[in-house]
């Protein structure tokens, strides 16, 4: 065969002996391949010990918070594995210190040798040799053989030797604790996941319809310290609790869990609300870590009288804005529960006749906005009032959405009790426009028509079509009803009632016979008289009704679908 | 907003029309394609830029059609709106018109 000439033999080279690179070799692989570490660490330190012939060998390895070397493979008439020493002592302690190879002729002599498994055992150590396992963070343990066999030392060859098989025995456990610490954070994973499951299995079922009483909670990490509850008592009035524990993470997770059950336990005797809180406060104080505490609310709602009372226990306050837009704040009266027994907590009442109680938890208060700015209450009052015209729904999930463009560093809850639920209010005045019978205030008309839509959440195209239904009726009271363009007035109204929009047309024309208004054929392709068609077919029901003292009243119903579920479930 | 221009491309009579199509100016569009019909025998109407239609505007473009069909005349659409596209399909139009997406052959 014809090769390039080899290098000159080195003279370092010559130290290592020639069968030493088939155990190299063999080390390095079974340490490469393994799937069970602990197994191939024996395996690799049997061949190590029977290589450099000694009598024993060990390998140790430096705990995470460096405090202590641990034994985790060992070779030898003495197990040791397990054993743990402080980091620093003995002979292998002083290798991982200096990360340094230590050649120790006679230990019995050497400063650092301890002693204890010989005199524990009467196993005689004499010589030493110890090499560190380095990786790139740092000397993670070390690797031990002692006592050469015959009563020989450990000469610069197997020093060498050592040193070099120590390289894939540190690779290889630094790769198994990195894939344990992978396992690990994928195992804690699994269990916040588990954990905030549990938590949300907790919070009450979504209430559609006319209940009066709305709640969301966004957790800033996956598991979250606020709370909130509500429930029906058999008297009719509606218990509600929300709850901040201080803190973020699985302390507050679970004192969240445990306050919310006590909330739900002691809150189904329909205690008055101070003695709801203040048993709470008793409960918890009995056994709660140091430092922390609850802020909460609780009280009941009634449907009936729309009169709220509650206790405050250090929760912000809570935020009352009437059908006018007028503001009022609650401020806690009582202190965060948990910190201390028999405390009270006054009790404070409203009525929500025609008007809104909102709750927050200081998630919401300590949203920051881009100047880095905390909210604050006055802060989420005026984000508040901007709502007022909207049904609660959509208002609670247009104030999230508010917050949500700002930064939210805390787990956020809100809730909205609502003293004109849907069905005793009926509806929402959506548009009250007020025109004259000219052709030319019909397209201003639809802008605004169609702007009220959109925020009334109806799809475009669908909008589309409804402004053009309304344009059409338009159209036909100026053209019909009073025979032309002229000064007198049209009057559009829209409100909502449940998912149904109402458009009410009002004009003060000569009445006009409701059944002379009928759609016509529409096979038969002719101009005009298609503008009662397309009212016909966009809106789900329409009728016309001549007003006592003049004028005609047209009424146009359309349901809108059902809203798609989403967070705030 | 409105537009209507006339404008002549070949042989066609083409009406453009454009913003909001309603009461307050659909009869100025009415007679545009009445003209464009009385002096034409190919009348376009160019919708593209029609953002709104109401059942004034959809009339003038029937009465367009009849008025051709009675006299053999060609009368189409082109490039209708979708806004457009949506009121004639609710008037079951669209299947009467004749609508291209281009003037072009024929």
């Amino acid at each position: 065969m014809n090769r390039p000439a080899a290098p000159p033999d080195r003279e370092a080279r010559g130290a290592l002996p020639p069968d030493f690179l088939p155990i190299l070799a063999e080390v390095s692989q079974q340490l490469a391949v393994s799937v069970d570490l602990g197994r191939t660490l024996r395996e690799s330190v049997a061949y190590i010990t029977s290589y450099l012939q000694a009598e024993a060998a060990a390998v140790f390895m430096l705990d995470p918070a460096g405090a202590e070397l641990e034994c985790r493979a060992c070779v030898g008439p003495v197990d040791i594995h397990g054993l743990r020493i402080p980091a620093g002592q003995g002979i292998v302690g002083r290798t991982v210190a200096q990360n340094a190879c230590q050649m120790v002729r006679d230990a019995q002599v050497d400063p650092d040798f301890s002693g204890k498994v010989d005199s524990s055992t009467g196993f005689i150590t004499r010589s030493v040799l110890c090499a560190p396992l380095t990786t790139a963070q740092g000397v993670i343990g070390a690797i031990e053989v002692i006592n050469k066999q015959g009563g020989g030392l450990f000469g610069e060859a197997d020093r060498d030797a050592l040193r070099l098989l120590a390289a894939p025995t540190a690779l290889a456990l630094n790769i198994a604790r990195m894939a344990g610490d992978l396992v690990e954070q994928n195992r804690i994973k699994r269990e916040l996941g588990m954990a905030r499951r549990l938590q949300r299995s907790l919070l009450p079922k979504r209430r559609r319809g006319s209940y009066p009483l709305r709640a969301i909670n966004l957790p800033a990490r996956e598991i979250s310290g606020d709370f909130y509850d509500f429930f029906d008592l058999p008297d009719g009035r509606i218990a509600f609790a929300l709850g901040d524990v201080a803190g973020k993470g699985l302390d507050a997770a679970f004192l969240m869990v445990r306050c919310a059950s006590l909330m739900r336990w002691a809150g189904k005797e329909g205690l008055r609300p101070s003695d709801w809180v203040a048993r709470v406060n008793d409960e918890l104080g009995e056994a709660i870590a140091p430092g922390m505490f609850v802020c909460l609310v609780a009280g009941h709602y009634d449907p009936a009288s729309k009169r709220a009372v509650w206790a405050n226990a250090g929760f912000p306050p809570l935020l009352r804005v009437d059908a006018e837009g007028e503001t009022e704040q609650f401020p806690a009266e009582g202190p965060p529960v948990g910190i201390l027994r028999r405390m009270d907590f006054p009790e404070q009442e409203t009525s929500l006749e025609h008007a809104s109680l909102y709750l927050f938890s200081d998630g919401v208060t300590d949203v920051r906005d881009s100047a880095g700015k905390t909210l604050g209450v006055d802060g989420v009052e005026a984000a508040v009032r901007g709502l007022g015209i909207l049904p609660p729904e959509p208002r609670l999930r247009a104030l999230v959405r508010e917050l949500r463009q700002l930064t939210v560093t805390d787990d956020t809850t809100l809730m909205l009790i609502e003293g004109d639920s849907p069905r005793a209010a009926q509806e929402t005045n959506w548009l009250d426009l007020d025109f004259p019978a000219q052709p030319q205030e019909l397209g201003a008309m639809r802008h605004k028509l169609a702007a009220v839509l959109a925020r009334a959440g109806v799809e475009s195209g669908l909008r589309q079509a409804l402004v053009l239904a309304v344009d059409e009726a338009c159209a036909n009271i100026i053209r019909h009803a009073y025979g032309g363009a002229c000064d007198a007035r049209i009057r559009l109204r829209l409100s909502q009632h449940d998912n149904e929009l109402q458009f009410e047309l009002r004009d003060f024309a000569p009445c006009v016979d409701p059944a002379t208004v009928q759609p016509r054929d529409l096979e038969d392709a002719r101009p005009g008289g298609l503008g009662i068609n397309f009212i016909d077919a966009l809106m789900d029901s329409w009728s016309l009704q001549p007003q006592a003292g003049g004028g005609n009243l047209l009424s146009m119903r359309k349901r809108l679908a059902e809203p798609a579920e989403d967070e705030a479930a | 907003m409105k537009q209507c221009n006339t404008e002549q491309q070949g042989e066609w009579t083409v009406v453009k029309l454009g913003g909001e199509v309603d009461l307050s100016w659909s009869q100025q569009a009415r007679r545009a394609v009445l003209d464009a019909l009385a002096k034409s025998q190919k009348v376009a109407v160019h919708l593209a830029a029609v953002s709104y239609i109401d059942s004034s505007g959809i009339a003038a473009l029937v009465e367009g059609f009849q008025s051709a069909r009675g006299k053999g005349q060609t009368f189409v659409l082109v490039e209708v709106s979708e806004a457009v596209l949506a009121v004639l399909r609710l008037a079951r139009l669209d299947k009467v018109f004749a609508i291209r997406s281009a003037l072009g052959e024929g």
